[in-house]
């Protein structure tokens, strides 16, 4: 099969690929893993299960601990071999999903959001205090052992580590998904009420989706711990929380590999874009918005939806669309980051010293893109002005040209909806008034 | 006595002004089943838009300024954000919502600094309101709590005794209904998540020149104020009221007893064995006192899951 076989190069491929890599981007892949996987592990309860969970972090950060402890922490002795510490990680962050899925998922929708969100919260402001297990505000730190023979002092075997154990568990996670067990979980998100008729015990069947779900963050928070050897509070921050639930959704929600791609492209594009820019998390913020408003499928609905028009159209004729969207794309992303990177420049401390220092009507010069632009000219604030009604004005063209395309196609199947650049003129309609129905 | 009456009056007006901030929460979820992740954005926004407009007007001002300011930030949010999506379902408006305050938490980094501003009270306001057992009792912090309680009851009154209130209350339970008895409801849902934001918006002006103003305030507030609404029931006003009041006094309580649980097994003669043990037992209470806000939220949902005053399911 087709698919199969692109899956084996890919494994293949990540198993080659501290071959050719540096160090310092082994270490990136091996966050993207473990990002990776812990998105998977929040879409079980997130997007197969329909409940929305604001607290995985603490999941995460319990597996982390867990494994720490595990690996034995300032300089105690270990309770199992190196390969095995995430096991540590997966078996607490499952009991304590245990508990924490029984609370919360007696009740649904936004409640069992509040409900996750304010578990996680407890567990932030419990763990300072609790010096014994969390090392107050300190934290942690461990040392990964020697064992069977493999040395685990460098970056690549703990790469090989983290990567049989990541395909081990999403393998897992993808099986579980053609289990009567996975199927019911859908049915879960699709009509829980149906579900309970049938006479299956719904509360029962959530606590444990909830449970296996946080047993693979514990497994992701054990191998991130594995490759920094230490952790404190922090990990239970909100912060790990919103960044699972950006990824996941950018990535898309309905489609197994929707998380894995996402949690893995925003790792990356974070590793690549953090020496670059400070703006990295705004940036990804405005990513998630846009693709909420115009793109709820995400990264992997985006190209099912190329796809389909690939498939409908030839490329003759929807050669001059794509360039005008890519235009259009182009040219707000670059007014958008032009703005973003000149008002963090211009407001920043340092800067504001140095224009005090050079006087009334200087300001001093200002270096992004590999040039020197000065605030205070005209070609400063033209730029991304110019920019930016250009790049609406490529849209508004691409979005004529979009129904051109559609209206010369006289089949009149409406196979495919409209790409993400042209969402703009759907949302007029949206506005009629729709119920606002208690949850 | 004194520790006592100090707290009482503390944690009554942290509570009132908590209420500032649920009222608009509760209310707009009662309406458009919106749980807004961003509101305790608003509150921040409210905050540092009353920084920078009193350098210009001065502080009452600039307070209502950023007040109504806030009111059309939260107009434009309901009309050009969540409109758009309301047809994909609440928990894609919980997520855009939730989007948002992540871009305006990273905007007013960008903005101010990621680092608390020095916004303070004016010193005309800097005095003291009476001399409670030797310690002066700030004005200022009964100008918060007198106009959170005027809120209270302007909102109170506009619901109850007003048309404009009936047509909210009543969009509030039939939509539907209210629509077709020719009333605009997406006008009504949009002017009262304007209200709600401006009185977020408020709440931060006053309390975040007393308070710290940072970029994390919005973070901090936001969880405690789901635990209010939670614990006060979706969507209820007054069990806003009273949830704000109870976790306000529980809070400042909470601070200054020096009790664990040690002390709980030394009335039974096991004290040593119990904090030989140390670790939970030993956790003295004034350090949970962020912690207790949630267990109380728990044990609401364990034994009355629709708040204090919430209507079943």
């Amino acid at each position: 099969m087709k698919k199969t076989n692109i899956i084996i190069i890919f494994v293949v491929l990540l198993f080659c690929l501290p071959a050719f890599l540096s160090h310092s981007l082994v270490n990136a892949v091996n966050q993207m893993l473990i990002a990776a996987l812990f998105a998977c592990a929040f879409n079980l309860v997130c997007g197969q299960g329909g409940m929305l969970s604001f607290g995985h972090s603490a999941y995460f950060g319990i597996g982390a601990f867990a494994t720490l402890h595990a690996m034995g922490v300032m300089g105690a002795e270990g309770i199992m071999p190196t390969p095995f510490l995430p096991v540590a990680g997966a078996l607490v962050g499952f009991s304590v999903g245990l508990i924490a899925g029984w609370f919360s998922t007696k009740r649904t929708g936004v409640y069992f959001s509040m409900i996750t969100l304010a578990l996680a919260e407890l567990l932030h402001t419990v763990a300072p205090h609790l010096k014994g297990i969390f090392g107050g505000e300190a934290g942690l730190s461990g040392m990964r052992m020697p064992s069977l023979g493999i040395s685990f002092g460098t970056d690549i075997h703990v790469y090989y580590l983290t990567l049989i154990w990541v395909l081990l568990a999403v393998g897992f996670l993808y099986f579980l998904t053609f289990t009567p067990f996975g199927r019911l979980v859908f049915a879960l998100r699709d009509n829980s009420h149906r579900l309970r008729f049938l006479g299956y015990n719904v509360h029962r069947l959530g606590t444990m989706t909830f449970a296996l779900s946080a047993m693979f963050a514990g497994l992701a928070g054990g191998l991130q711990v594995i490759s920094i050897e230490a952790s404190n509070y922090t990990v239970f921050d909100m912060h790990l929380s919103a960044e699972v639930v950006l990824n996941t959704y950018i990535g898309g929600v309905n489609v197994f590999i929707g998380p894995l791609l996402g949690a893995a492209v925003m790792t990356f594009m974070g590793n690549a874009f953090s020496d670059l820019t400070r703006n990295w998390l705004l940036y990804k913020g405005v990513i998630f918005i846009l693709f909420m408003m115009f793109m709820p499928t995400g990264i992997v609905g985006f190209f099912q939806i190329l796809f389909t028009i690939f498939r409908k159209y030839s490329l003759r004729i929807l050669s001059p669309f794509l360039l005008l969207a890519s235009i259009a794309a182009l040219l707000l992303g670059f007014s958008t980051v032009y703005t973003v990177e000149m008002m963090q420049r211009v407001l920043s401390q340092d800067y504001q010293m140095l224009a005090q220092l050079a006087g009334a009507n200087v300001w001093p010069a200002i270096v992004l893109f590999g040039r020197e632009w000065f605030p205070g000219t005209g070609l400063f604030y033209v730029v991304p002005v110019f920019l930016f009604f250009s790049g609406l004005a490529a849209l508004k063209l691409a979005i004529i040209k979009w129904h051109k395309i559609k209206d010369n196609d006289e089949s009149g199947v409406s196979g495919a909806t409209l790409p993400e650049k042209s969402g703009n003129d759907v949302s007029e309609q949206n506005c009629e008034f729709n119920a606002g129905e208690k949850v | 006595m004194e520790y006592f009456t100090i707290s009482l009056f503390n944690g009554t007006i942290y509570g009132l002004l908590l209420f500032m901030v649920s009222a608009g929460l509760t209310l707009v979820f009662g309406m458009m089943g919106v749980l807004n992740f961003a509101h305790a954005s608003f509150y921040m926004v409210g905050a540092y838009f009353a920084y920078s407009l009193q350098k210009v007007f001065g502080f009452w001002p600039a307070i209502i300024l950023s007040t109504l300011l806030v009111g059309v930030v939260g107009v434009f949010v309901e009309r050009f954000f969540l409109r758009r999506v309301h047809h994909y379902g609440h928990a894609h408006e919980l997520l855009l919502t939730f989007g948002l305050s992540y871009i305006i938490a990273e905007l007013v980094k960008l903005f101010y600094g990621n680092y608390p501003i020095n916004y303070r009270i004016p010193e005309s306001l800097n005095f003291a309101a009476f001399q409670i057992f030797g310690t002066n009792y700030p004005v200022y912090r009964l100008i918060m709590g007198g106009i959170s309680l005027a809120i209270f009851v302007l909102v109170y009154l506009l619901l109850t005794r007003t048309r404009v209130g009936i047509v909210v209350r009543s969009a509030i339970y039939k939509p539907h209904m209210v629509a077709a008895l020719g009333h605009n409801v997406p006008l009504v849902f949009m002017s009262v998540f304007g209200v709600g934001a401006a009185l977020a918006g408020l709440s931060g002006a006053v309390a975040g020149a007393f308070y710290i103003t940072s970029p994390n305030m919005a973070l901090d507030l936001g969880i405690i104020v789901f635990v209010v609404v939670v614990v006060g029931g979706l969507g209820s006003l007054e069990g806003a009221m009273i949830a704000s009041i109870i976790i306000g006094l529980i809070s400042s309580f909470a601070v200054g007893i020096d009790l664990s649980l040690v002390d709980v097994f030394t009335l039974f003669g096991a004290g040593e064995w119990a904090s030989g043990i140390g670790g939970a037992l030993a956790l003295k209470i004034s350090s949970l006192s962020a912690t207790i806000p949630f267990l109380l939220m728990l044990i609401i949902l364990l034994i009355r899951p629709s708040g204090l005053m919430g209507e079943k399911e």
